[in-house]
């Protein structure tokens, strides 16, 4: 039983790191698009006080049990992305469950936490939040599309559907996917603009528009789980892209050069993008992205 | 008395009986119609065993009985979901103007499709078929609505089908001289080369109208939303595996046989894989949550053939998974839809809403059912979901893929306006009347989706007869390589274990649950949906904040251009060109005796003209 507790442990630890490294890039990111409009922003470490502020907040009303339970169905989506995402290559302690789901997998329980969470959204009665969801799943299945063909690419390129094994992969090769599958690369990192909701694809929350859409029914500890969910699943997310493409991380300090190198791009994409209305947001994803995916699935096949 | 025949014998009976008994009133019908399906059912899963075979001579054909591991998948479903689907029947349709003819058609059907699935010979296979075909178009035109359009509309695809399907029959019994099943699949390969092509053709014809295979699949979405709903649970969820029943056998006991087959089978994959995509972005677009269904059923069985086309082991067994989930799920949201429209008396999406604190043990029924069919962890339909992918990777369909990808994206669209538009939103006052469904109604739908939950979790215990079943087929045993109880595995050997992953999700949730949820939920106070946030005004009682017309508008804004063919435009532009035809025709034959006269004047004429180079 002693292993199981290790386990435990080694996953709350994992969350607890995802929780701290994800709000730490939002807190960056909100300072780096401030110093780009040339103000002065918030200190990078606002986040974590409107986190504290949030979770010692009580909130009086309710729409409903739905309501409630969307923001844990949300949490576990971020945590078992989380835990499938290898975080450190070649560590025991931090395996979590590495070896038990795979990229479709993956894949198929991001989407389980947004559904739940537009469930409770749902229940509120918000227009604005029905709306957001509408737009956030149209988009969804725009992003999509690049996104499996990039990793089907890799799959069918490598024949293995584990993110463990294209790690060691490109460990035994000493090259990069990103350098050996480029156009898997080009058409992830693309498709990754529309995952990570900054502008010109923010359309689900839209501020100034739809008052922040999806959540807005959401107060106090439901949005601080909310928030902190957020933080996990974009920690997640972007070491699914550095395990991918960039080689993995084999500690703590190269993990996070990696992902916050990734994190700038769909930041700082979105710092001079105006919104795009949600068909074309559809439409630029089915463009080059689409263009790019072929591509890569051409090199796929003939390499 | 032989199990089989008896079996047969009580569902005649039975079906006879709760028809005179309509006369009767009260609750005497509906005892004697849930037990005239309950015994048979009863008799199939504790005395028929695999390989027990019942023969008998008539009118100069053998005949013979018998149920094969294969057909034993799909008397699984037809008995599972047959007896769910009646016991919500009795309470649905309590009330309704001749019931006893709807029990009487439904009796016939079950039994109609158990027969199918015993038959060894292809006419037992046959009859039973047209019994099928013609209770199920009784209960189309049941309800009386649209009998012209949508009732003559599937007639005639059945009918083609069902003589397509004759005359394949007539063929193999000119070239083999037998009408048994398995002769015809041992003496298929010394075929030529032509009829190796034709009697599949012929088959599939038959086979694709029952499971909607596009370009054959435009009776569908009316006939599934204008039967019953406690029968569409049926038509949708057993009755189209019918076809997938018949198509698994010509795909792999006929096709394969074929020089090329592969190609054959690479053409049929891809007209499942467009069937899935049509059918998911016509079921975004529906507002009528029966037309949303049936489109989505069409989708659904497209992924099924799509996995039986492939034919890789992996695919065969995600196709026939499938199937098993497809019934449960999509049993489970007929009824659901059944439920509410009882209580409500529409099932239009924009019309209801804010259901789920009046009926929620129906909107959990749907929840769990609509997990499954969006495919996602850990129910049963990401099981499936994930072994097509898989194989379809593993077999090197890539472009494939990518389009049953964007239909199972797509398909959260309208999973989600499907939840979205009954049970959440606004709460209106309208419905403020609207009570639960009675138990009756509602333990079926619970206990289909509990089990796709636990289909979810132990894929094994499905996925051992569908093994068993894959064994006759000619494929080699997959258990412990590509499956074991709850762990499944891809070609490359890369696995899924579902314990870990369930237990690990449970874990989360209700973590969750204690510390923030339940917890919440009790410091709260309910307010209704009127009270929210919308940039600091309150919103008065009258202000309709319902958003349910053009649900997905900017979605359909981008995929306009693919959605502008309709097949059903050429069929009725075919049907126009064929009364035109028939028109050209009356002309010729006028009536006029002068007319005919003038034609034989001509044909004379012409005789002459042309005499040598006719008779040389």
């Amino acid at each position: 039983m002693e292993s199981i507790w290790y386990k435990i442990l080694g996953a709350i630890i994992t969350v607890i790191v995802a929780f701290i490294v994800g709000l730490t890039y939002m807190g960056l990111s909100r300072k780096i698009t401030a110093r780009i409009q040339n103000r002065k922003g918030p200190p990078f470490y606002q986040n974590f006080i409107d986190a504290l502020k949030l979770a010692s907040k009580t909130s009086a009303i309710h729409h409903g049990f739905m309501q409630h339970i969307g923001p844990a169905f949300m949490m576990i989506t971020s945590i078992m992305s989380v835990l499938v995402v290898p975080v450190l290559t070649g560590d025991q302690w931090f395996s979590n469950l590495n070896f038990k789901g795979d990229l479709i997998f993956l894949l198929y329980i991001m989407v389980f936490g947004p559904l739940g969470m537009a469930l409770g959204a749902g229940q509120t009665g918000n227009p604005n939040s029905a709306i957001g969801v509408t737009r956030g799943l149209s988009q969804m299945v725009g992003f999509e599309i690049p996104w499996v063909m990039a990793l089907v690419a890799l799959m069918m390129q490598y024949k293995t559907a584990s993110i463990v094994d294209l790690i060691n992969i490109q460990q035994e090769q000493g090259v990069w996917l990103m350098f050996s599958s480029p156009f898997a690369f080009i058409a992830a990192v693309l498709a990754m603009l529309g995952m990570f909701r900054y502008s010109p694809f923010d359309i689900v929350g839209a501020p100034t528009e739809l008052a922040s859409g999806p959540v807005s029914e959401n107060g106090g500890k439901y949005l601080f789980t909310l928030m902190s969910s957020n933080s996990i699943f974009a920690f997640a997310k972007l070491t699914l892209y550095v395990d991918l493409f960039l080689g993995g991380a084999s500690n703590i300090v190269e993990l996070l050069i990696k992902t916050f190198a990734i994190y700038l791009i769909p930041m700082l994409y979105g710092t001079v993008s105006p919104r795009y209305r949600t068909e074309q947001a559809i439409k630029y994803f089915w463009g080059w992205p689409l263009f790019f995916g072929f591509l890569a699935l051409l090199y796929a096949a003939i390499f | 008395m032989n199990t089989i025949i008896l079996i047969f014998i009580i569902f005649l009976g039975g079906a006879i009986l709760t028809f005179l008994a309509g006369m009767l009133k009260g609750i005497l019908k509906e005892v004697l119609f849930l037990a005239s399906v309950f015994v048979p059912v009863v008799l199939f899963f504790t005395n028929i065993s695999i390989g027990q075979t019942f023969s008998f001579q008539a009118a100069g054909f053998a005949f013979q009985w018998g149920i094969t591991p294969l057909s034993y998948v799909f008397a699984l479903i037809v008995a599972g979901l047959g007896l769910m689907a009646a016991i919500y029947a009795v309470s649905a349709m309590r009330n309704k103007d001749n019931v006893s003819f709807f029990y009487f058609n439904y009796i016939l059907t079950i039994m109609s499709m158990l027969g199918i699935l015993f038959s060894r010979d292809l006419i037992s296979f046959f009859i039973f078929w047209e019994i099928m075909t013609w209770s199920s178009y009784l209960m189309v035109v049941y309800q009386g609505k649209d009998v012209q359009t949508v009732g003559i509309k599937y007639f005639i695809f059945s009918a083609v089908g069902a003589y397509a399907m004759l005359m394949a029959i007539v063929v193999i019994y000119s070239l083999t001289g037998s009408m048994m099943i398995d002769s015809l699949i041992q003496s298929f390969p010394g075929f030529s080369f032509n009829m190796q092509l034709l009697i599949p053709i012929l088959l599939l014809i038959g086979f694709g109208v029952k499971s909607a295979l596009m370009p054959l699949h435009v009776w569908a979405p009316g006939a599934y939303s204008h039967a019953p709903m406690a029968y569409s649970s049926v038509f949708s969820g057993a009755l189209s595996k019918m076809g997938i029943y018949g198509m698994v056998i010509v795909m792999v006991s006929l096709i394969s046989h074929i020089p090329g087959g592969h190609w054959f089978r690479e053409v049929i994959a891809w007209l499942g894989g467009i069937t899935a995509v049509m059918g998911t972005l016509w079921a975004i677009k529906q507002d009528d949550a029966k037309k949303l269904l049936a489109y989505s059923s069409i989708g659904q069985l497209g992924y099924i053939i799509v996995g039986v086309g492939i034919g890789t082991p992996l695919a065969m067994m995600s196709g026939l998974f499938l199937a098993v989930m497809h019934a449960l799920f999509k049993g489970t949201l007929f009824m659901v839809v059944g439920a509410i429209e009882r209580q409500t008396g529409t099932s239009n999406l924009t019309e209801v809403t804010g259901l789920i604190r009046k009926m929620p043990w129906t909107f959990l029924a749907a929840l769990f059912a609509i997990i499954a069919l969006a495919g996602i962890p850990p129910l049963g339909g990401f099981i499936s979901k994930w072994m097509l992918y898989e194989s379809l990777i593993g077999s090197n369909h890539y472009l494939l893929v990518i389009v049953i990808f964007f239909s199972s994206t797509a398909a959260f669209l309208y999973c989600y306006k499907f939840l979205f538009g009954f049970f959440l939103g606004q709460e209106e006052t309208e419905w403020s009347h609207v009570k639960e469904a009675p138990a009756m109604m509602v333990v079926p739908m619970l206990i289909l989706a509990v089990s796709t939950f636990v289909l979810g979790v132990f894929p094994g215990l499905i996925l051992n007869p569908i093994n068993e079943a894959m064994q006759t087929l000619g494929y080699a045993n997959t258990q412990g390589h590509l499956w074991e109880l709850s762990i499944i595995f891809n070609e490359w050997g890369n696995q899924i274990a579902m314990q870990p992953i369930v237990y690990t999700i449970i874990g989360i949730f209700l973590f969750f649950l204690t510390f923030l949820t339940i917890k919440g939920y009790k410091e709260t106070r309910y307010v209704t949906t009127k009270d929210i946030s919308s940039s600091g005004e309150v919103p008065k009682e009258h202000e309709n904040l319902t958003f349910s017309m053009n649900f997905m508008q900017p979605f359909f804004r981008a995929v306009e251009p693919l959605m502008r063919r309709q097949i059903d435009k050429y069929y009725t532009g075919f049907a126009n060109g064929m009364e035109a035809l028939f028109d050209f025709t009356r002309r010729i034959y006028t009536g006029n005796g002068q007319t005919y006269a003038m034609y034989v004047v001509i044909f004379v004429v012409l005789l002459l003209l042309f005499k040598n180079i006719i008779f040389g």
